[in-house]
């Protein structure tokens, strides 16, 4: 099938240079995205939903996760920097949560926002949203970019029920945008506002969201690399610090549990999920309506929520230890909601409705499928059904389907090749 | 031998016509259900939900199918001596079949009224045995079939249309 490549913009890039076709990543994505042919693994950018999976699986540093360079805010006159609320989880006990945002801003930000502050914010939303919306039960979260790809791509059939309202690093970017603009009198194109994420399926978000009506962020940096950068000033902002306002409680939006414990009230049961597998496993049940006395889930494709994700330096375990120490001990700041409630009150953050992008389908003319099928069980029985991926294709049943679709031959199964009387 | 038939409205001549002319499936997929094994209970519904999905099948269809197989091969695995599933899908329509080793169904007709059910504990502290099986695939088949003989065995199937 001839695709362009450049229809879905993907922030995970591979190094044909390193790698040497061992098929780690073939084996770990959730969505069968990655093929090796001729000894270098290529992603279908239709089936990638950017878990990361594939990033943590290769020992070869050939799969590299992209993000922008901290240099591209210079090109704006007034920057802003936007903090997942999964940073602050990455330090020792030794620094601070205020002094490692102090850092950040020392980057060359002109200020620092949180995602963390706007957690009230959202859980007020989510519940009002799930009340507005009992006939879609249950609501599924869509703060996390890969489930609400993985979704589109695999279960097109729940699109309705994802939560159709704008992810919080958005909602302030758009709230912020709006009050620099005014207060510093600043057009919109001299306002920088950034992201730094904790996983690709957020920088890829920031380059091509999905269902967004206006312009958002202006890049997405690495958690990993501002960590780098962070580390190396520290000392001096330990020695000069100033009075920074925090946001620990807000903190809870990083760790999934934690977050359905805050929906979940009288008459909102929530249930939190996380890891991919996990997800896949429970969107199959909701699929199939046997989760339907829950009205509200939490989904997120790394494990324990954003802790986990794949540009963090920090074991997620360890990371949520620690935010949920900072939670415990920290006070938060009080941030103004009621700006936020009125822009949520005229719609100012709903999304435009999310469409499906199968990618199981084998043809539109369900008598075509049908005849692809047969084919594909035809070759299924030729194959030596050892799922070893040694062709490049994840299992038996993948490579017979890309034979079928014409991405593959008979002569990729490397069993067959070795032994083919062995198999008559 | 007890036997119950039920048609959505205007499915019967339909399903007559299917099993009268008893064409050939275009895939077929057959799974073992084991009694009482509720680990591996649900895997061949889901394995039909996902031939399905690679078929095309609407989305709303899809989802009654996976309800209706499911309930059924649960049920399998709960009441009986274990059996099998056996899927045949055609170009316009899903036939499924579920037979079990028995016992059979005492009656029937008691069987379909919600909220009956004759789960022992086991299958009631696994979070089965509510008594919605057979309505909830009543509910989501344009027609449904069931004989049984007590003592012996017991054959339900379903069939739901595509379009």
């Amino acid at each position: 099938m001839n695709r362009p490549d450049s229809k879905y913009f993907h922030a995970i890039q591979i190094l044909e240079d390193n790698c040497t076709g061992c098929t780690a990543c073939v084996r770990v994505c959730p969505t069968e995205a990655i093929r090796v042919r001729d000894r270098k693994a290529a992603i279908d950018p239709y089936r990638c939903v950017d878990c990361g999976n594939c990033v943590s699986a290769c020992e070869f540093h050939a799969i590299i996760p992209a993000s922008d360079p901290l240099d591209i805010i210079h090109k704006f006159k007034y920057r802003l920097a936007i903090i997942s609320s999964s940073f602050f989880g990455q330090f020792s006990e030794d620094i601070s949560y205020a002094h490692a945002k102090q850092a950040v801003k020392q980057l060359g930000f002109d200020e620092v926002a949180e995602e963390a502050s706007v957690t009230d914010f959202m859980i007020k939303m989510i519940r009002e949203y799930i009340r507005e919306n009992r006939d879609k039960r249950p609501i599924l979260s869509s703060n996390c970019p890969a489930v609400v790809r993985l979704i589109q791509v695999k279960f097109p059939s729940l699109l309705p029920n994802l939560f159709h309202q704008e992810a919080p690093m958005s909602i302030l970017t758009r709230f912020l945008r709006e009050k620099i603009s005014t207060e510093m009198n600043l057009p919109d194109e001299d306002i920088g506002i950034f992201l730094i994420v904790p996983c690709v399926a957020h920088v890829t978000a920031v380059h091509q969201p999905e269902g967004a009506y206006k312009h958002l962020q202006d890049g997405a940096f690495s958690t990993g690399m501002i960590y780098g950068k962070v580390r190396e000033i520290i000392k001096d902002v330990q020695n000069n610090p100033i009075p920074i306002d925090t946001y620990p409680h807000g903190l809870t939006w990083a760790l999934s549990g934690v977050q359905a414990e805050l929906v979940d009230n009288e008459d909102i049961r929530a249930l939190s999920v996380n890891g991919v597998d996990n997800v896949m496993d429970i969107l199959s049940r909701v699929e199939d309506h046997y989760l339907d006395q829950y009205d509200y889930i939490v989904l997120r494709s790394c494990t324990n929520g954003c802790v986990g994700g794949c540009l963090n330096v920090e074991n997620p375990f360890v990371a949520m230890s620690r935010i949920k120490k900072m939670i415990k001990e920290g006070d938060s700041a009080d941030a103004d909601i009621r700006e936020l409630e009125k822009l949520y009150q005229k719609g100012e953050f709903n999304v435009s409705p999310l469409a499906p992008r199968p990618i199981m389908e084998l043809d539109k003319d369900i008598k075509k499928a049908i005849q692809k099928m047969k084919k594909i069980n035809e070759f299924l029985t030729m194959l030596p059904g050892l799922n070893c991926s040694a062709c490049g294709s994840p299992t038996c049943y993948a490579l017979a389907e890309d034979i079928v679709l014409g991405k593959a031959t008979l002569d990729d199964c490397v069993v067959l090749k070795r032994k083919p009387t062995d198999l008559e | 031998m007890a036997e119950y038939w039920y048609y959505a409205d205007g499915f019967e001549e339909r399903v007559q016509e299917q099993l009268h002319n008893n064409p050939e499936a275009e895939v077929d997929l057959d799974f073992a259900i084991p009694e009482k094994d509720f680990n591996t209970a649900g895997k061949g519904s889901s394995e039909l939900k996902n031939l399905l999905k690679r078929l095309g099948v609407d989305s709303d269809v899809l989802r009654r199918i996976a309800v209706a197989s499911y309930e059924a091969e649960i049920n399998v695995a709960a009441h009986s001596k274990g059996g099998v599933m056996k899927s045949a899908v055609h170009d316009d329509l899903i036939h499924v079949r579920f037979e079990d080793d028995g016992p059979g169904i005492a009656d029937i007709e008691q069987a379909m009224i919600p909220g009956y059910s004759t789960a022992d504990d086991l299958v009631r502290e696994l979070g089965f045995g509510a008594g919605l099986g057979l309505p909830n695939i009543k509910k989501n088949s344009d027609a449904m079939h069931i004989v049984s003989d007590i003592g012996s065995s017991t054959l339900l199937e379903f069939f739901i249309f595509f379009g």
